[in-house]
């Protein structure tokens, strides 16, 4: 009780409070700004973090994720252009609802039914991350081991059309992450003869070349998007008979979101997509779908907003990120000197708490802003790209700089994203790299540890039902693509001979 | 612009195996082979030091790894029913990306010798007119305010030390 009270006093300060008000509105503005996206906002703000306590640090990228999951669905009913992927679902009914002049009660379902998905998964993150972390404290360095694997192949199954380029990418974040000398031995490694390879490359350079520098190159190809706008905007809050329509969506997307966000590497893109479906599986008025259905709204908002506070479980009880936001949260804590995973939640259970907090204030927060200032915020697409996106270059050289003081993470940064963007445009998306990035490490520490342990025996990894469990686990999740497209093209009728 | 969702985008293009993926699969298993051979490079150590997990055995099955992944890629579409995609990832880029990649390099280049306020400078005044704004005025206000306003508050603020470059070094602004 008393971390309790210690990890909310913390949050309640002057200070905390109004950086998490500035992670709310920076993320809302991100979150609705086509191309902007909260990992691109946190990745920015990353090197900067590094001068703020912990606390406030953290408490204001995870307010940025919560605000910036439901900043897309703005732009998504106003003007169908999702500001964030997680708010694609959102845009199937929403923009329609506006067309038909019901803008305000979009908007108003979408704020109501994010912040309930939003609340009930930190109730879930509450209790579910010490219980996951007091069974994660009896792990040993091969669970460790089977676990981050385990975590790697569920990239085979996050969002994207391509299972396959998810697994390259993620290898590919692996193999920068061994750049640099290695511990056991302190021999270099793919240090090419530079002299600032040899403590590693810097994440924080990559993460902002990948998710910044990449989408300004691929916003070079747009520059003359043009969005139709509705602008008679008055929000209301959901009427009772709303109510009653979308409580059963509302409540299967809050569970469902929940647990797609603790799995490893989901996160709200997928959970969005499966609350739409689901919401339309079970409804009585699927005809609605698609032509301005209130529950295609509540349904996946409700679940990508769920899918934040089930992300962090992960993050902070195993140490395992639940989406490419919360990898860079987890790079947040580790710039802090901390170590993300079980001793983290026992050594300084108020440091979850804390963020706790941050992320309930951080919803509630949205929910005022998003209805007082949708239409204010949606203006934000106003900004012309050819000033917004300089100012992103801006920001990215800074943080780059700054994170080192070098030069040198300034290259790093350029080549991330260039290289990102050309990985991107075939298809190899920054999420999966960022995940192998952060994993990488975890990987071969454990791996290193088990086999000496197991004195380079690798059978002996299979004495441990946990490692079975999840090099199972591993197994079905590198093969479950192509099963479940077995399973669909088998449920598909064939189509009768002409 | 969003569209209404229907496939999840895995259909259109019937499932075959494109020219691209096979010239990006290629690409892949040349880029794991020069770092396989990177491996061999590696210092060597004693059997004892290295615990028997010798410095080139992750990132060697690392590679491993990505050459498998990269062997079945260019049959991902006959294997999942997917549209591969790749005559969108086959078009062409717009010369416009190519410049802006050559600028962003341009103006990082610049940064050793004019130091980070005026690469700053640079980059609001030159990118913006390169992506087609010609409203003079307002570009050279937006190039001074947004980096005096970015000025002040990083390294003023907030103690973000900003590369000074050899120009301020020789003119002796410190």
């Amino acid at each position: 009780m008393d971390a309790v009270l210690l990890g909310l006093s913390l949050v309640v300060q002057p200070f905390n409070l109004a950086l998490i008000l500035a992670g709310v509105l920076v993320g809302v503005v991100v979150g609705a700004l086509p191309g902007l996206s909260s990992p691109m906002a946190v990745a920015l703000l990353l090197p900067f973090t590094v001068m703020l306590d912990p606390v406030p640090a953290i408490s204001m990228l995870a307010a940025l994720y919560c605000a910036g999951t439901y900043g897309g669905s703005i732009t998504a009913i106003l003007i169908n252009a999702p500001g964030a992927p997680p708010a694609v679902a959102t845009a199937f009914d929403g923009y329609p609802m506006a067309k038909k002049g019901e803008a305000g009660r979009a908007l108003g379902m979408s704020a109501v039914a994010s912040v309930i998905g939003g609340v009930f998964s930190l109730v879930v993150f509450l209790l579910a991350t010490p219980f996951l972390a007091g069974v994660a404290l009896s792990f040993r360095p091969a669970e460790y081991f089977a676990l981050a694997v385990f975590a790697l192949s569920m990239l085979a199954t996050v969002s994207g059309r391509s299972p396959v380029r998810n697994l390259i990418a993620g290898a590919v974040g692996v193999l920068i992450s061994t750049a640099g000398i290695h511990l056991t031995t302190g021999v270099e490694r793919f240090t090419f003869g530079i002299p600032e390879i040899a403590d590693g490359i810097h994440f924080v350079p990559v993460l902002i070349g990948l998710f910044a520098v990449s989408e300004l190159l691929s916003q070079s190809r747009s520059l003359d998007a043009l969005y139709e706008r509705i602008t008679s905007v008055v929000i209301r809050l959901p009427s009772r008979e709303d109510f009653r329509k979308v409580r059963g969506t509302i409540l299967r997307s809050s569970i469902i979101g929940t647990f797609i966000g603790i799995l490893p590497a989901e996160g709200s893109t997928v959970a969005a997509i499966i609350g739409y479906n689901e919401a339309k599986r079970w409804s009585k008025h699927k005809h609605e779908f698609g032509h301005g259905a209130i529950e295609g709204i509540a349904g996946p908002e409700a679940a990508n907003n769920a899918a934040t506070g089930g992300a962090m479980v992960p993050t902070l009880a195993l140490g395992i990120p639940g989406s490419s936001t919360t990898a860079l949260i987890l790079a947040a804590l580790i710039m802090h000197g901390f170590r993300p995973g079980p001793y983290l939640v026992e050594q300084t259970p108020e440091f979850m708490y804390a963020i706790f907090g941050a992320m309930l204030i951080a919803n509630f927060l949205f929910l005022g802003i998003g209805l007082a200032g949708a239409k204010v915020f949606s203006r934000v697409t106003l900004i012309p790209p050819t000033f917004l996106w300089p100012a992103v270059f801006v920001f990215s050289m800074i943080g780059a700089y700054s994170y080192s003081g070098s030069l040198f993470d300034v290259w790093i940064m350029l080549a991330a994203g260039i290289g990102g963007f050309v990985m991107n445009r075939h298809g190899f998306g920054p999420a999966p790299l960022v995940m192998g990035l952060i994993l990488g490490p975890v990987v071969e520490e454990r791996l290193s540890q088990s086999m000496i342990m197991f004195d380079n025996d690798w059978l002996r990894f299979l004495d441990s039902p946990i490692v079975v469990v999840f090099l199972a686990l591993t197994v079905l999740g590198l093969a479950w693509p192509a099963l479940s497209s077995r399973f669909r093209r088998r449920d598909v009728p064939s189509e009768p001979a002409p | 612009m969003t569209t209404a969702p229907g496939d999840g985008g895995r259909s259109g293009d019937a499932p075959s195996v494109s020219r691209t993926d096979v010239a990006v699969m290629l690409v892949i298993l040349a880029i794991a082979a020069a770092l396989w051979l990177e491996t061999a490079t590696f210092e060597r150590v004693a059997t004892l030091l290295a615990q028997n997990i010798p410095p080139e055995f992750f990132p060697r099955l690392t590679l491993a790894a990505i050459v498998v992944f990269a062997l079945v890629l260019p049959f991902e579409p006959l294997i999942l029913g997917l549209g591969d995609g790749a005559k969108r990832r086959a078009a062409p880029l717009p010369a416009m990306t190519w410049k802006t990649a050559a600028l962003l390099v341009a103006v990082a280049a610049s940064t050793v010798a004019v130091g980070t306020l005026v690469a700053m400078i640079l980059a609001c005044l030159l990118l913006p007119a390169l992506w087609g704004e010609r409203r003079m005025m307002r570009l050279i206000t937006f190039a001074l305010l947004f980096t005096g306003a970015v000025t002040l508050v990083f390294a003023g603020l907030l103690r973000v030390p900003l590369e000074p470059g050899l120009l301020a070094a020789w003119l002796g602004i410190h």
